[in-house]
């Protein structure tokens, strides 16, 4: 073991944070020929652009304020929120009802958003944290397009950061729907479009899925940085551990490079976190 | 009579489609007049405190920043604002002291927000950003109220007015929002012609719906044409003249945001805004931005300056699409 640390110093080292990390992941998902529902611009819009420019350039996604399958210019603008940067070469500029109508006609194969909270039921917070609604701690910006998103998209993918204050036993307010309480039926009593739900819940250092039947949450792959027992030290309850987990492959030199130079250059979205040095052979932590 | 399942305990303003037709009735302007104003008095005539305040986008992007600073200039008071895709623009009326309500889809928030929520002085109620277009979708359509397919089953539900309700067709649970009639609406648009027929370019969230929906519409727009201009090609209008009750000529009007295919973002001056939210300096910020100029063109001439100006509309490099 110890010579094997001694090894691993040798090697070529890589540094990222653990939203370039999350990011890359989340490209590698990306699914050509699908639709997408993207929430505003910032970390899932710029995982989405990756892997279109990867590996699935006909995959095509529409974001609320109404722009329909763009195809922005890489690099991409620094502020994407609005742009017509952001929504250049579009296939058509609509509204923000347009697009929803496309997910709640089930047009929309995956959904792909941002969360503050999640429980194992994959219901998840944007709202306030710590405190009562009326006297919140910290009061965020709300659901935005998340709950129609949620609701509405086939199949749900969230992204996150693994720690403990994330991935809670109860959210301090339910935004947007995952599974409710996981009973079947919970989401179509709600009225919500039968068939959809949550279906990934992506971090820097795990990958969640859930169980068909009972629609908890369960872990399904680990970066090669960690281990199971530390990921679970990092929420606030058990999730369901699949019988072969799978390891999450490390960004790569090209990933990021392509992130700091093309995707966000600025850093705005993705160069804040916390940061990950690890031994670009073996994939493991460098302390 | 729908049955409710369940109700949220949200306050919201009952719908009163016929009540909303009778305004129309009374007093909607049908005469082709100019109806061009200064911002001055399109909100000293046009936004009432108490008012229920819509309006399309956001200070980030061709939203109505010249209005938004005019409403603070003339302290306007105890709104009720629609944060339907918004950013700092909510927080901006919040430090003006001119919000008392807020109905919740998206906003930028911060310390001023927060504070405001703390100490009572705002209150919040939550929907999303959709459902809040769609409530304008219904006030637009003279209904009472329509059916959707989410907000059902979340703390989102539990906050607003939305109810749970079997739908008599296909006999399953569906979700229904009530129609939203805002009392004023703010859109900023490309062009509009002196009687306020309106064009838009590129994509929005709701501009044509918020137009329908409310009582009084203000459209400040970045150029003025020739009514010969919207007739001789109609496809390009956004909103009919009808609709529309003041037009302002507002160059810049989005500013610090951008419109598409002229201007770009200042990124500066909402870091400016959110460092004044940070260090307590608001007051400053308000003072130097709003107070201490007597109009958008006055903040334009003194405080953006034309360098500033020339220099936005050289980083908007992606004009396809918008002139063609």
């Amino acid at each position: 073991m110890t010579d094997t640390e001694k090894t691993v110093t040798e090697n070529p080292t890589l540094s990222f944070t653990d939203t370039e990390a999350t990011v890359c992941h989340i490209s590698r998902m990306v699914e050509e020929d699908k639709l997408y529902f993207v929430q505003m611009a910032g970390a899932p819009l710029m995982a989405l652009l990756m892997g279109k420019r990867l590996h699935a350039p006909n995959t095509g996604y529409v974001v609320e304020e109404g722009a329909v399958c763009p195809d922005p210019e890489f690099p991409l603008p620094r502020m994407m929120l609005g742009s017509s940067g952001a929504h250049f070469r579009a296939v058509q500029w609509t509204s923000m009802l347009m697009v929803d109508s496309h997910a709640a006609l089930g047009f929309m194969d995956y959904g792909l958003l941002a969360a503050l909270q999640v429980d194992r039921f994959g219901n998840f917070n944007s709202t306030f944290i710590g405190g009562t609604y009326e006297q919140p701690e910290r009061r965020f910006g709300g659901p935005g397009g998340a709950n129609e998103i949620a609701s509405q998209c086939w199949r749900t993918i969230i992204m996150t950061k693994l720690q403990k204050r994330k991935f809670v036993e109860k959210c301090d307010f339910v935004s947007s729907p995952g599974y409710f309480d996981g009973t079947p039926g919970a989401r179509e009593r709600a009225g919500l479009p039968a068939g959809t739900g949550p279906w990934r819940i992506v971090t820097a250092e795990a990958t969640f899925g859930f169980d068909d039947a009972t629609h908890e949450m369960r872990l399904d792959a680990i970066a090669p940085w960690t281990t199971v027992d530390e990921v679970l030290e990092q929420m606030e309850f058990r999730p369901l551990i699949a019988q072969e987990l799978d390891v999450m492959q490390p960004p790569t030199d090209d990933e990021l490079k392509m992130i700091r130079s093309e995707i966000d250059p600025s850093g705005l979205s993705t160069g804040k976190g916390d940061w990950i040095t690890i031994d670009a052979v073996t994939g493991k932590k460098i302390a | 009579m729908l049955e409710v399942i369940t109700r949220g305990t949200g306050e919201f303003k009952p719908p009163d489609p016929d009540g909303f037709r009778e305004y129309v009735r009374d007093h909607k302007e049908r005469r082709l007049v100019s109806k061009l104003v200064t911002e001055r008095e399109a909100v000293s005539r046009f936004v009432s405190d108490g008012d229920y305040l819509a309006y399309d986008l956001n200070i980030a992007s061709r939203g109505p920043g010249s209005l938004f600073r005019e409403i603070i200039r003339q302290k306007k008071k105890d709104l009720w604002v629609m944060a339907k895709f918004t950013w700092t623009d909510v927080s901006l009326l919040i430090a003006g002291g001119c919000v008392s309500k807020v109905d919740v889809g998206w906003m930028e928030f911060g310390p001023i927000l927060n504070r405001a929520v703390k100490d009572g002085s705002v209150k919040l109620h939550e929907w999303s950003n959709g459902a809040l277009a769609y409530r304008l979708l219904a006030g637009s359509l003279g209904v009472p109220y329509l059916p959707m397919r989410y907000l059902g089953g979340t703390d989102t539900f539990a906050q607003s007015g939305a109810i749970l309700t079997e739908d008599p067709y296909t006999h399953k649970p569906v979700c229904a929002v009530p129609a939203l009639n805002p009392d004023v609406a703010l859109i900023h648009a490309h062009q509009a012609d002196m009687y306020g027929n309106t064009r838009i370019f590129g994509a929005g969230v709701s501009p044509v719906e918020m137009a329908m929906a409310s009582r009084k519409v203000i459209i400040s727009a970045e150029e003025i044409v020739d009514p010969i201009e919207i007739r001789k090609q109609p496809q390009r209008t956004t909103i009919p003249y009808y609709f529309v009750d003041a037009v302002v000529h507002a160059p810049f009007g989005s500013y610090p945001g951008s419109v598409q295919g002229l201007y770009t973002a200042d990124l500066e001056q909402w870091l400016a805004f959110a460092a004044a939210g940070a260090m307590g300096k608001t007051d400053e910020y308000l003072e130097n931005w709003v107070y201490s100029v007597s109009s958008h063109q006055e903040m334009l001439e003194k405080r953006v300056g034309e360098a500033k100006m020339q220099a936005l509309r050289d980083a908007d490099t992606l004009k396809e699409g918008y002139y063609d």
